[in-house]
Order: C-alpha cells, then sequence, then structure tokens
C-alpha cells in the first residue's frame, strides 16, 4: 500500500520534471565533456593507428567550419575526400555554415569560446582586430612562414596579411588569396561587374554585341526585347534579371564608383575624406535604377529575390535578357552547363559576356585586394592540430596539391597530352563537381587562381574571363574611376565606423522604390544618415592630420 | 469553523510567522514540490539572464566575460540615440503593435463567443482544430504562403489578370505591409489565443443560463449579459499583457515578410536590433542597451495598464 501511495502518479510526474529540468541545466551549461562544434577537447584526438606513411602516427579529429555545403551525408566517404584524410591520417567533424548566417554564425561562435579548430571567416577588419586583443584568435607560431613556405607564399600576396602583422604583432589571421600564380591582369580589379546576355535574342532584335556596353545601351537592349519578345517568353520575360545586389553592382557601381560599403569613404581631391551615396554620381545611378525598374525593364519584384533567382531566370528559366555573371571563368562554366542541363542549350551559342561602363563612358569599380575571406583557428586547437592542418593547406596549394583539387587523380581524371597540356579526361558533360562534390579541403587558395588555366574551364570562357580582367585594367587606368583600395580605411576601426556600416543595395532600392521626387528623397536620406557619418569623416581626416 | 478566539495568541507573533509558514508548505508538500521545476526554470531562463543587461552600461570583452568588461556609463546610449534608425524603430514598433492591439486583441475573443454558439460538438471541434492549426506553422512557412498567394504571379494578382485588372503590388507597398501584417498574425495566431477565454467560458456557473432561459433570454443576450461578464477578467489580465508587450513585435513575421520595398514600414524595434547585433560589426553591449530601453518601456506599458485596469474598477495583473 505504502508503495502505490509513494509511486502514485503525482509523485512520478513530480519527479519526472525535476529530472528533465536537471538534464536541461545540465545540457546547457558549459561542460568539458560537450566538444559541440569546438570539437577541439584533446579527448576527440582518436589515437588509432590510421595511416602513417606520410609520418602521422595519430589519427586526429579536426572540427572544421565552412561554407560548401556537403552534397549527401556520406559524401565524407568518397575517393578524393578519403585521399586527404588517408594522406593526413584525420577525420573531419564538419560543420557547414549557411551563406547567409555565414557571419553571425561565426561571430556567435568566436564570442562564445565554441570555435572549431579551423574555420573559414569571412573577413571584417573591426572584429578582427577586436578578436585578436581579446584572445579570441590562435596565434601562429613566430616560424610558421619557414615551416609552411607554400601558404607563406601564397598569403604575402594578400598585402593584408602583413599589414596586420604591423597592427597585431603576430599573425593570427590568414587572408586567403584570390590570386597566386595567375593573376590575370595588373592592376587588379574585382571580379563584379561582368553580365551576360542573351546573344541570339541580341541578334534577333539587331543589338550589336560588343566588350563594354554603357548602362544606357543596356537598357536600350532590354527596351528591344520588351517590344520583340525575340524569345517567345511573353508576359514572363524580364529584359533585366537583377536582384537588389546586382544592380548595386552593374547599374549604381557602373555610374558611382563610391557607392558601396566597400568604398564609401574615400579621400577626395581635396585631400579630405567624403562619403561616396552623397555624391552626385550617386543620385544619377539612382535616376538610372529608378528608370529602369520604372519601365519595367527590372522585374516588377526584384527586391523580392533571394540570392541565385535572378541568374535562375537566365539560365534555368531561359526568360531573362541580361543577367549578371561575375568575371570568373568558373561562373561562366556554370551558367553553361546549367543551361545545357535545362534548357538544351549550347550557352556558347546564346551568351555573350561583357562589361559595363557608367553613362559618361567611363569604368568603374573596385580596385581588388587580392583577398577574400580567411581562414582562422580556435586558440584552444592543439598543437598537433594546428600543425596538422597547416601541412595540409601547405600541401593543398602545391601545384601537386592544386591539381588534386581541381582536376582530380592523374591518370584517371586528367593527364598531360604531348604538348604538355593539362587534358581531362572526365566523360562529356560531367564535372569534377559531380564526380567528387563538396571538394572543400582547399581550404586556403581560392578556385579563382587555377580557374584562368582549369581545362576543365571551355578555353573560351577562360580567354574571355582574361579578357575582362584586362579590359578593365585597362579602361580604369585610361580614364576611369577605379575605387582604390585605401588601407587607412579599411584598417581603420572605430565604434561610429561600425555603426556607419549601410546595407546599401537594400538602402538604394528602398530609396528608387519610394513615392515622390527622387532627388528630394536621396537628400533626406543623406541627411538622416549623416549623424552617423559625420563622426567617422570627422575621425578619419583627424586620423591624416 | 475554528474561531478566531481560538487560534493561539503566539501564532500572531512574527517570530512564529515563520514556523507557521513552514508548516504549511511542509502540510502542502507536495504542491509546493510542483512549483520546483517553474521556479527552477524561472530562476535560471528569466532571473539569470537578467545580470546580462549590466553589459548595456559596459564595453563587452568576450575574454573577460560580462563581469569582467569595463563599465563605460551610459556611452552605448549616447550612440543608440545618435541613430535615426533607433528612434525611428521605436516609433514604428508602437504604431505597428497599437494598431495590432486594437484591431487583433478582440479576435480572439469573438471566435471563442462563436465556438461556444456552436451546439454540434463535432463540429465545434473540428473548426476549433482549424483555426488553431495555423499556430503550429512557423513564419518562414506562413510567409512562404503569403509571397506564393500576393506576389506578382502568385494566385491573387493571377486571377486579377485573368479578370482583365491589373495586378497590385502588395509584397512591394509599404501601405499594405501593415495590413499584411495584422491578417497573416490573426490568421495564425486567433483560434491559439481563442483556447484561454473559451477555458474561461467552460468556467462559467451554468445555472446562470438555465435561469437565463428560463426568464426568456435570447441566446444573444445571454451571451452579452452572462458570457462576456464572466470572461471579463480573462480578457482584461490578456490585455494588460498585450500592452506589456507594446515594444516587442514578432520578429520572425517581419522579418520573414520584409524585403527592400518596405523597408521604411518594417524595420522595428526586433528588426534593428538583429541587424546592429549580427549584420554590423558585432557589439553586443549596443544591442543590450537597445533591448534594456525596450523592457523598460515595456515594464512601464505594463503596470500603466495595469493600474488603469484597476482604475476603472476590473482586475490588474498584481493584486
Amino acid at each position: 500500500m505504502k508503495a502505490t501511495q509513494w509511486l502514485s502518479i503525482r509523485r512520478i510526474m513530480v519527479l519526472s520534471l525535476c529530472i528533465v529540468l536537471m538534464a536541461v541545466t545540465a545540457a546547457c551549461s558549459k561542460g568539458e565533456g560537450n566538444s559541440g562544434n569546438g570539437g577541439n577537447a584533446q579527448g576527440s584526438n582518436a589515437s588509432s593507428g590510421g595511416n602513417a606513411k606520410d609520418g602521422y602516427d595519430k589519427k586526429l579529429k579536426i572540427s572544421l567550419a565552412s561554407t560548401i555545403k556537403l552534397e549527401k551525408p556520406d559524401v565524407l566517404d568518397n575517393e578524393f575526400h578519403k585521399y586527404w584524410s588517408d594522406k593526413f591520417n584525420l577525420e573531419w567533424d564538419y560543420n557547414y555554415v549557411e551563406w547567409d548566417s555565414w557571419p553571425e554564425k561565426l561571430r556567435l561562435w568566436i564570442n562564445s569560446g565554441d570555435l572549431p579548430d579551423v574555420a573559414s571567416w569571412n573577413y571584417v577588419h573591426g572584429d578582427a582586430i577586436n578578436y585578436i586583443e581579446q584572445g579570441l584568435l590562435y596565434k601562429l607560431p613566430d616560424d610558421w612562414k619557414e615551416r609552411w613556405p607554400n601558404v607563406a607564399a601564397a598569403y604575402k600576396q594578400t598585402g593584408l596579411g602583413e599589414k596586420l602583422e604591423e597592427l597585431t604583432g603576430g599573425t593570427y589571421v590568414l587572408p586567403k588569396p584570390v590570386y597566386f600564380e595567375n593573376k590575370p591582369a595588373d592592376p587588379l580589379l574585382n571580379q563584379i561587374g561582368v553580365i551576360g546576355l542573351r546573344k541570339d535574342w541580341a541578334k534577333a532584335v539587331g543589338f550589336e554585341l560588343k566588350d563594354a556596353y554603357t548602362v544606357g545601351e543596356l537598357m536600350e537592349y532590354a527596351r528591344l526585347l520588351k517590344e520583340k519578345d525575340p524569345g517567345k517568353v511573353g508576359n514572363k520575360l524580364v529584359p533585366i534579371s537583377f536582384d537588389i545586389n546586382d544592380s548595386l553592382t552593374n547599374i549604381i557601381m557602373a555610374n558611382s564608383a563610391h557607392s558601396r560599403v566597400e568604398s564609401a569613404f574615400y579621400k577626395g581631391a581635396d585631400g579630405k575624406y567624403q562619403w561616396g551615396p552623397a555624391n552626385e554620381e550617386t543620385l544619377n545611378a539612382l535616376k538610372q535604377y529608378q528608370a529602369a525598374y520604372k519601365e519595367g525593364l527590372l522585374s516588377p519584384e526584384f527586391y523580392t529575390w533571394k540570392s541565385q533567382e535572378a541568374s535562375q531566370k537566365f539560365s534555368i528559366n531561359g526568360v531573362a535578357g541580361i543577367t549578371s555573371i561575375g568575371g570568373l571563368a568558373s561562373y561562366r562554366q556554370d551558367i553553361d552547363t546549367r543551361m545545357r542541363e535545362n534548357l538544351g542549350l549550347d550557352s556558347s551559342e546564346v551568351v555573350h559576356t561583357a562589361i559595363v561602363l557608367g553613362d559618361d563612358g567611363k569604368y568603374r569599380n573596385l580596385e581588388q585586394a587580392n583577398f577574400w575571406s580567411s581562414i582562422i583557428f580556435s586558440p584552444n586547437i592543439s598543437k598537433e592540430k594546428f600543425e596538422r592542418v597547416m601541412d595540409l593547406m601547405d600541401y593543398s596549394i602545391s601545384q601537386e596539391g592544386q591539381l588534386l583539387l581541381n582536376m582530380g587523380f592523374e591518370g584517371k581524371d586528367w593527364k598531360y597530352d604531348e604538348n604538355k597540356e593539362l587534358v581531362s579526361l572526365l566523360p562529356e558533360g560531367t564535372t569534377l563537381e559531380k564526380k567528387y562534390p563538396s571538394r572543400f579541403e582547399g581550404l586556403y587558395l581560392l578556385g579563382d587562381d587555377f580557374s584562368v588555366v582549369n581545362p576543365a574551364i571551355k578555353k573560351e570562357f577562360r580567354e574571355r574571363a582574361v579578357k575582362h580582367y584586362q579590359d578593365k585594367a585597362k579602361l580604369s587606368t585610361e580614364g576611369g574611376a577605379m575605387a582604390e583600395y585605401d588601407w587607412d580605411v579599411q584598417l581603420y576601426d572605430s565604434k561610429a565606423k561600425n555603426q556607419a556600416g549601410f546595407d546599401y543595395a537594400t538602402e538604394y532600392t528602398n530609396l528608387i522604390l519610394q513615392e515622390g521626387d527622387l532627388e528630394a528623397n536621396w537628400k533626406a536620406w543623406v541627411n538622416s544618415k549623416m549623424s552617423l557619418v559625420q563622426p567617422v569623416l570627422d575621425e578619419l581626416n583627424s586620423l591624416k592630420k | 469553523m475554528k474561531p478566531a478566539a481560538a487560534v493561539p495568541q503566539n501564532s500572531r507573533t512574527g517570530g512564529n510567522k515563520l514556523g507557521t509558514y513552514f508548516r504549511q508548505i511542509w502540510k502542502h508538500r507536495m504542491t509546493y514540490t510542483l512549483l520546483i521545476p517553474g521556479l527552477v526554470w524561472l530562476v535560471l531562463f528569466a532571473y539569470m539572464p537578467m545580470g546580462g543587461l549590466s553589459l548595456a552600461f559596459k564595453d563587452f570583452k568576450a575574454n573577460l566575460g560580462i563581469w569582467g568588461s569595463p563599465w563605460v556609463g551610459w556611452e552605448n546610449f549616447e550612440y543608440v540615440f545618435r541613430d535615426p534608425a533607433f528612434i525611428d524603430a521605436v516609433w514604428k514598433t508602437l504604431a505597428i503593435n497599437v494598431t495590432k492591439l486594437i484591431i487583433q486583441f478582440p479576435f480572439p475573443i469573438m471566435l471563442a463567443l462563436l465556438l461556444n454558439e456552436l451546439r454540434m460538438s463535432r463540429y465545434k471541434k473540428v473548426m476549433q482544430t482549424v483555426f488553431t492549426f495555423p499556430h503550429f506553422l512557423s513564419w518562414i512557412v506562413v510567409s512562404g504562403i503569403v509571397i506564393n498567394v500576393l506576389s506578382h504571379d502568385g494566385l491573387i494578382n493571377s486571377a486579377l489578370t485573368l479578370f482583365g485588372a491589373q495586378p497590385i503590388n502588395f509584397m512591394g507597398s509599404e501601405k499594405l505591409f501593415v495590413p499584411m501584417v495584422i491578417v497573416t498574425d490573426i490568421w495564425k495566431s486567433a483560434g491559439w489565443g481563442a483556447i484561454i477565454y473559451l477555458a474561461a467560458i467552460s468556467g462559467i456557473d451554468m445555472d446562470q443560463y438555465e435561469s437565463a432561459q428560463i426568464d426568456g433570454a435570447t441566446r444573444l443576450q445571454q451571451l452579452f449579459r452572462i458570457t462576456l461578464p464572466n470572461i471579463l477578467p480573462t480578457i482584461t489580465v490578456m490585455f494588460i499583457l498585450s500592452v506589456g508587450g507594446l515594444m516587442s513585435s514578432g520578429f520572425d513575421q517581419i522579418f520573414n515578410l520584409m524585403n527592400a520595398a518596405t523597408k521604411n514600414a518594417a524595420e522595428v524595434l526586433d528588426v534593428y536590433i538583429y541587424r546592429i547585433t549580427f549584420q554590423s560589426a558585432t557589439d553586443f553591449s549596443f544591442s543590450s542597451a537597445v533591448s534594456l530601453f525596450r523592457s523598460i518601456i515595456n515594464m512601464a506599458l505594463l503596470l500603466i495598464a495595469d493600474r488603469a485596469a484597476k482604475w476603472m474598477g476590473g482586475d490588474g495583473l498584481f493584486r
């Protein structure tokens, strides 16, 4: 009887609730045993024999955060990934980070001490200085450049690495080089600002094919498409398929070099810092942007599009006349693949690429600092894990590593021909990405470098990409208006500067969609931002005194 | 019942009051044990995190932690009030939430009253399930549905075009944004909100209805003279709680429905906090300052609503 009383439902419920609560509390506390994303507990070092042929006797489990999505859960078991894991005797604890949540996720991990052993991080200077000051990033050993010479050689090309060393007294961040041995032009301009247009439709409406178009010329082409509908796509036609970011690049920046967040604060002719969005050039660009929308050349709801949606209208739905592609040959190859698969079209026959000029005929773009994003390490990473990752990165930059990463296995996926030229052995229609999906092991050097010589990308696309780079370099130095990469601004960090970082694509789009007079709205907008902008201008100007 | 005179004198003294409390607690120990998980939860997840609000007055350094970070006084608030977007966000939040309160608040009550009037219990259950179901959909799903229905080539505009009418720009209109927020919120939450009123209705003494029927009262008269007055205390409490949340708007809903065109109508305080915390450079102190400001205003509104309710002769939240 007593036992029955003791085990009454009420008591059992109370007990269960208490146990659940204790379990929740324990799970929320920062336990040593919870490797979480950090995965840096020494206990995770699996000590099985593994492949010791390269001198790695101890198998290490290394956590990695990257924006490359693993296509399937078992993708790490494929031949390609196994080769790397076996060669360096490691097991990945892979953390895929969604592109859209990349900055916030890394911020949370770094600030909470949960950063995986190694992570790809979209470099933000203000944050970097904060993190370094607070000891939230691993400091590389002083002799790392001698120990990993390939990484050091690529690192030297970024410029940023050494500038940061001067500021912080050591190496904490490895900026990723865009180009290393295959730099396509000098000066190097940002790859953005290359559009693709339907060549077959242009011929049908009598529009001339050129290497560079003004925004006005592109709008003229779009008007012709709207009028004649050469593709017979009816009301689905999107003459210019840009989302808000594409519009910022190909309409606004083409007319105003200092309209973007990267170049908004710049030194004017009088030596004083100015704010680009308040320039007349930006206003003129906005007028053209608004005209494109009001005339129905842009989609009526282009501002609701998520990333890739604009490109899909062109390469998957086949209903767009112009799209923003970007300057890398690999991007062009992607368009080719998608058009072949979805529309049954050979893109060489139907797509023409070109760069975009302002309506005054000047070329505008950003000078390319030779880095994009970076590699950082957890401050708690063990020495042997750090060294293993560095060994892997050093190998990945070597010629052998680059060929493996970008071409696959020699003799199986590629070979040298009699002229010592690289020849892909992949069957027609097969790409390396399809055969070995999610190749994230190229941790350091970006794929842009190899894409210049990669035979897996059609030669005509590679040559065209290089030509665009060279045209950009020529036009920007011959009367163009390149926004120079100002190290003083880029490496300056303050609370005021952080507060004055705006999402310009959204801001400009909102301005052109507002009712009333655009110029009056723009002036009001500029005035509304000055309380945040002026302190930054004052700080930058006093910095130079 | 024991007469007051029979209560021992010493039980009225302060020293023994505590003993009496403990005896009472021991007597009802099972009930108090049931309270423990809730109390622990409240302390762990509601009161302990409040310590983090001190960040609003600090320059947060992750390596020093919340307690070790240096104090900076009102500096973060100076930066907050320097940003015109913050002031805009405050007014927008209030405007949207006051409109929501006026239009949306009565819907769950009306729904509960209507459901209560249904006589076929199976049909009543079906209807209640139909109205409650949207609550379980996430705002990401709901916004996907809304976009599919209201976009330029969505259901409504396709129908309009079919009949020769011009399509309406629902998704890009600042004027239509707030109505869209309210309508979707009503659709999603009215059924769920009605549950609490249905529970209150079920607690009404049935004798009142029987007496009213004998006296010849119509269904409508019963509704206004019996049902509504009986659930008025619940309505008052729910209203006070709603007023206490006037500075917080559904982030998930607004974030998923807004775009560049509706930014000016949609950047409420929650969206502003998200933007400054995660989209600009990290500054947890700054966003804590904004959050603290919001919480203080919410608390003040809650207390004012409570006082107002008592002043008007109703029941307040705090007795």
